[in-house]
């Protein structure tokens, strides 16, 4: 009875942009669990979006934000399409820039 | 049968709760099931305190949790609650009207018409625990998605604590450990303390949080975009049903479910990250929870004492958390709530723990933090 839950996979591609960096992003999972599953060195801290380390610029595409960015992000960096990967969860393939750790 | 097992095993609290209701609702000495199930809870957690399972994954580490069966329980207990509470002045109505007691049937159950004085003290008691129990929902909710933050708001509202949801997430969860944190326990407080200060600060942060964000928006404090005002007027519902069902009786009762069930949240507040110590700015580390993991207590309460897991990977769902190897109290959350009730019972508890964390999980600047608290 519980595989009537169970749904099918599906994916988008997240591109940054500035690193060359291409990786999938299944339904249901954030940006930035999706970056670190592939080995991408995203900065994060808190994850649960009240850090702001793991901000990015969201270039092309969409996304949903999970959580209201306006408690972290300020006015300009929100009307300058800057997001947080953590609460992210994509709606479209994208393409974003980011400062990458070393 | 395995994915059967591994999601049935969370059922314990909604079942709980409905056999609460119904006792309520039965009437006569039922209405004390509430309670005998704490007292229950409290004796199967102690004796179950040397089991200790992992979380279950398939050989490909997929997880047995069904997410749509267990979101669905969750915001289940929403409309749980709310009968819980309309029970509750139900059976406040019937006091303060002075209804004979009587034996009744509805729908073929026989339950007792009106209530005793006594009885409605046990009824009162029992809806303050199992409201208190269920901030669990409250709290993993908090962690989710829009509607699941929505719902984990109006969870925390019927508890007069919407402002919770918050300052968990903006607070509690960036700053543990530290200072700035008003849910962790420095060495030395006890747990009655804790509870008015965690209680009185978090509601304060989400207070200045709102101020800050308002600001930053030019819009007026006094605004529909305020959360912190909000948050409070979601418990208005419950207010106005307790004025309505027993007047000053009614308002004296929906205090003592207020006041049980926070001291509750804020007990498990306490007990999560007591006497623990991060520098400010550094990273939230596994060493900064403790972990109660006890079969009981984590089936129970939901996964919710893997802290040390949920600090680091707080997007996590519960049943996916695990033993991360974090400072742990070796007993589940009942056996320890009873010790932190009597606070030099708890220190003497904890002091050995934190003197082990102290030499062997502390870092250097955190020991030297530990030195100059000093209050074991």
């Amino acid at each position: 009875m519980f595989n009537l839950f169970k749904k099918k996979a599906k994916f988008y591609s997240a591109k940054i942009l500035n690193n060359d960096k291409e990786f999938k992003v299944s339904k249901g999972k954030n940006l930035l669990a999706a970056a670190l599953d592939d080995g991408i060195n995203w900065p994060h801290k808190c994850r649960v979006g009240s850090c702001g380390s793991c901000k990015y610029k969201l270039i092309k595409g969409k996304i949903s934000p999970d959580i209201d960015f306006g408690y972290v992000l300020s006015f300009d960096e929100l009307n300058d399409g800057y997001a947080l990967a953590c609460q992210s969860s994509l709606k479209s393939d994208v393409e974003v820039e980011i400062e990458l750790k070393k | 049968m395995k994915t059967f097992y591994v999601n049935a095993r969370y059922l314990i609290v909604p079942l709980m709760t409905i056999a609460t209701i119904f006792g309520i609702f039965l009437g006569n000495n039922f209405v004390w099931l509430g309670v005998i199930l704490f007292g229950f809870n409290t004796i199967i957690d102690t004796l179950t305190k040397d089991i200790h399972l992992r979380a279950d994954f398939d050989e490909d580490g997929n997880s047995f949790g069904i997410k749509k069966f267990q979101y669905a329980v969750m915001y289940l207990m929403l409309p749980t609650f709310i009968v819980l509470q309309i029970i509750l002045a139900w059976r406040l109505f019937h006091y303060t009207s002075a209804y004979p007691i009587e034996v009744l049937s509805l729908f073929g159950i026989t339950y007792q018409s009106g209530i005793s004085g006594i009885n409605l003290i046990g009824a009162t008691l029992s809806a303050g625990l199992w409201a208190g129990l269920g901030i669990i929902y409250g709290h993993e909710l908090s962690h989710n998605r829009k509607e699941g933050f929505f719902i984990s708001r109006l969870i925390m509202s019927l508890s007069g604590a919407s402002h919770f949801t918050y300052a968990h997430v903006y607070n509690h969860h960036l700053d543990l450990g530290h200072e700035d944190d008003p849910a962790t326990a420095p060495r030395g407080r006890n747990v009655y303390h804790h509870a008015w200060l965690s209680h009185v600060g978090q509601s304060k942060y989400s207070f200045d949080l709102e101020r800050d964000k308002l600001k930053k928006q030019r819009k007026s404090f006094f605004s529909l975009s305020n959360k912190w005002i909000i948050g409070y007027l979601y418990s208005l519902p419950s207010i106005i049903i307790f004025v309505w069902a027993g007047g000053v009786i009614g308002i004296l009762s929906l205090l003592v479910v207020w006041v049980i069930s926070n001291f509750l949240l804020e007990a498990l507040n306490f007990m999560g990250h007591y006497g623990l110590i991060r520098e400010h700015g550094k990273p939230v580390e596994h060493r900064h929870s403790w972990d109660n993991d006890n079969v009981f207590t984590s089936w129970f309460f939901i996964e919710i004492g893997r802290q040390g897991d949920h600090h680091v990977r707080g997007e996590t769902y519960f049943w996916e958390l695990d033993d991360v190897d974090a400072p742990n109290y070796g007993i589940g959350y009942f056996s320890l709530f009873v010790l932190t009730l009597i606070p030099p019972l708890f220190r003497k508890f904890t002091k050995e723990l934190l003197e082990d964390w102290d030499r062997n999980k502390a870092t250097d600047s955190e020991r030297k933090i530990a030195h100059q608290i000093g209050n074991l």
